[in-house]
């Protein structure tokens, strides 16, 4: 079967299927956003999601939307309680992967003297691309810790960040009710000797200069200031969460049947929250989730090491806020309690949502928006809005267009790095082909991307940012 | 015998694997995923590791097999490019496996996924269409 998107309202779209009837899916986007969703998988994927048993209102595709596998990319669907399904590809394999944010004071004129040794040690201190860091010592106790307590752990046990630190990652660095005795051992083989480390793909930690500032008000209330440094830390659960998913979506598939539940794609596999399949797996998303927070927090750290080597220890980085884009969470919307899928698509609470930082409330939930290598990223803040026409969701980036193939033979490696070197951009990515991969090129244009989440009124812009070093996974 | 190919697929890794026997289908998908991840340092010499995983269908068997050799490599920072399939059922397979160290990292890989999966019939026998999340 196949499916079209039909404009309803400014920046939205219906989706509908080849006798144009309406399939329960909206998608934010303007013309030229639509047009590239529609050319690969992304409207057949948000439409199988609508199958999903229990779902809620309808699922929402986000303008950064692309293919993937089970969701797309950019897909938000929340499923009713207690008889909805939770679906561990309504996630993805890299559970709470997520963006976090860290605030300085430097200024570019006392950073670019430093730019190149700076970076080159964020390249040498934090691990990236495949396998471990052994950066930590973890034993079975304290893997169990991390994971059941999250940022609070790796501070309270490791000092590995400032207690105030917590107040500012979505959750308080963990979700409350994982449970480490459903991950799996082949799990905690995999991720214990990852934490502190990038990973591969998409996944990168870049210096930035904060460019524009769209609204003073709220960049001043984030610590954001024109012409500053920021540190923008990108990755998630590394080989941890990916065997946490890959271990449940196993026991779903086999286990839905006698559900009676019967799917269009077998990556959508799910039982009802309420089952013991379900809480199982909740219980395990969310210590992956926590793993999740504890990686870039551990990151985190080790770049305020790196910052405080080169430029003296009183330059503090303040995180700003964490937040993730790969979670199923349990939330009240209206007078619905929902598990809301966010599969590459983040949270964003308005300004009168009771579920902010103190230290956020009436602003909004701060959001951040990468662009691709090399080209912009913003800071947003969530509008009350959103609650209703969104599930209070936003992108999570660009969003992909063009595939990794089509973007090595278009681009070759080692002329972007030369040609980002030659715009003032210091790269560390030890492989030309991975570099490629992730060229400008393949993303679509991140600008316009947030103006439609802006004129869709999903939430408001307040800064941009620029990168002037990036340490690729 | 067996063969592959990388599809267009807009995020992840699309591979399309044809072969004569299920044997060499399975054996193919082992192969492109070493391929994907990285160049081997060297050819195998050192000691063969025995693997079997299970399943409830074939379908899900490939791709429980591709998500062992998915962590296998991540764990023991090994590259298996030396594989040979010794028992296939349906539900099961049994194989030996040997690997080298990885001279460059190619792609790493998440997991091997369940979406439009179906091993059919195939020019050369049987093929099958696995995308994988890189």
């Amino acid at each position: 079967m196949k499916f079209h998107a039909v404009p309803i309202a400014p920046f939205e779209y219906e989706l509908r299927d080849d006798a144009d009837r309406a399939r329960h899916a909206r998608i934010f986007a303007d013309d030229e956003l639509i047009a590239a969703i529609s050319r690969d998988r992304s409207l057949e994927q948000l439409a199988n999601v609508t199958s999903l048993p229990g779902l809620y209102g309808d699922a929402y595709g986000m303008p950064d939307m692309h293919e993937g596998y089970g969701f797309p990319v950019g897909g938000v669907a929340a499923t009713a309680l207690p008889d909805g399904v939770i679906s561990p590809g309504g996630i993805g394999f890299d559970i709470n992967c997520g963006v976090r944010l860290l605030a300085t004071e430097i200024e570019r004129a006392a950073f670019e003297p430093n730019r190149e040794r700076i970076v080159h040690d964020l390249s040498r201190t934090i691990p990236s691309g495949y396998g471990r860091s052994n950066l930590m010592a973890l034993d079975r106790d304290e893997l169990d810790r991390i994971l059941e307590g999250g940022c609070r752990a790796l501070i309270e046990r490791h000092d590995a960040g400032l207690p105030e630190d917590l107040e500012v990652i979505e959750g308080g660095g963990c979700l409350d009710g994982a449970r480490a005795n459903a991950v799996s051992e082949r799990a905690r083989e995999r991720g214990a000797p990852q934490l502190g480390t990038l990973g591969g793909g998409n996944h990168f930690l870049e210096v930035q200069l904060i460019d524009t500032i769209f609204d003073a008000a709220a960049a001043e209330r984030l610590g954001l200031r024109a012409g500053a440094i920021s540190v923008l830390i990108h990755t998630g659960s590394r080989g941890l969460g990916h065997q946490v998913c890959t271990d449940h979506l196993r026991v779903m598939d086999e286990a839905q049947a006698r559900y009676g539940i019967v799917l269009p794609d077998r990556q959508l596999a799910c039982t009802p929250l309420s089952s013991p399949e379900g809480q199982r797996y909740l219980g395990a998303m969310r210590a992956a989730a926590n793993f999740a927070f504890a990686n870039r927090q551990l990151i985190a750290h080790r770049v305020r090491g790196v910052f405080a080597r080169h430029l003296g220890a009183a330059r503090a980085l303040r995180l700003v806020y964490d937040v993730g884009h790969n979670t199923a969470k349990l939330e009240r919307h209206g007078d619905h309690e929902l598990c809301v899928h966010r599969k590459g698509a983040t949270r964003a609470f308005g300004p009168s949502s009771s579920e902010l930082p103190a230290r956020y409330r009436g602003l909004g939930q701060p959001v951040f928006v990468p662009g691709s290598m090399g080209t912009a990223s913003h800071v947003m803040l969530g509008n009350d809005s959103a609650e209703t026409r969104s599930l209070a969701s936003v992108c999570h980036g660009a969003g992909r267009v063009l595939a990794r193939g089509a973007a090595k033979r278009r681009v070759a490696g080692h002329e972007l790095r030369r040609e980002l070197e030659q715009r003032g951009i210091t790269v560390r990515c030890a492989s030309n082909t991975e570099l490629a991969e992730e060229a400008p090129e393949a993303y679509k244009d991140v600008d316009r991307v947030v103006d439609v989440v802006v004129g869709a009124g999903l939430a408001r812009k307040v800064a941009r940012l620029v990168p002037l070093g990036v340490v690729k996974g | 015998m067996g063969w592959h190919a990388f599809e267009q697929h807009t995020s992840d890794v699309q591979v399309r694997v044809d072969a004569a026997t299920l044997v060499d289908l399975f054996t193919e998908a082992g192969r492109a995923l070493a391929e994907i991840i990285g160049t081997p340092a060297g050819v195998p010499s050192g000691a063969w590791r025995r693997v079997s995983v299970d399943a409830r269908d074939r379908d899900a068997l490939l791709v429980a097999w591709v998500n062992e050799l998915i962590a296998r490599t991540e764990i023991d920072d090994q590259l298996y490019t030396e594989i040979e399939v010794v028992d296939l059922t349906a539900t099961r397979l049994d194989a030996r496996i040997r690997g080298v160290p990885i001279a460059e990292t190619r792609t790493p890989v998440k997991a091997a996924t369940m979406h439009g999966l179906q091993i059919g019939a195939g020019a050369g026998g049987v093929s099958a269409t696995l995308i994988l999340d890189v």
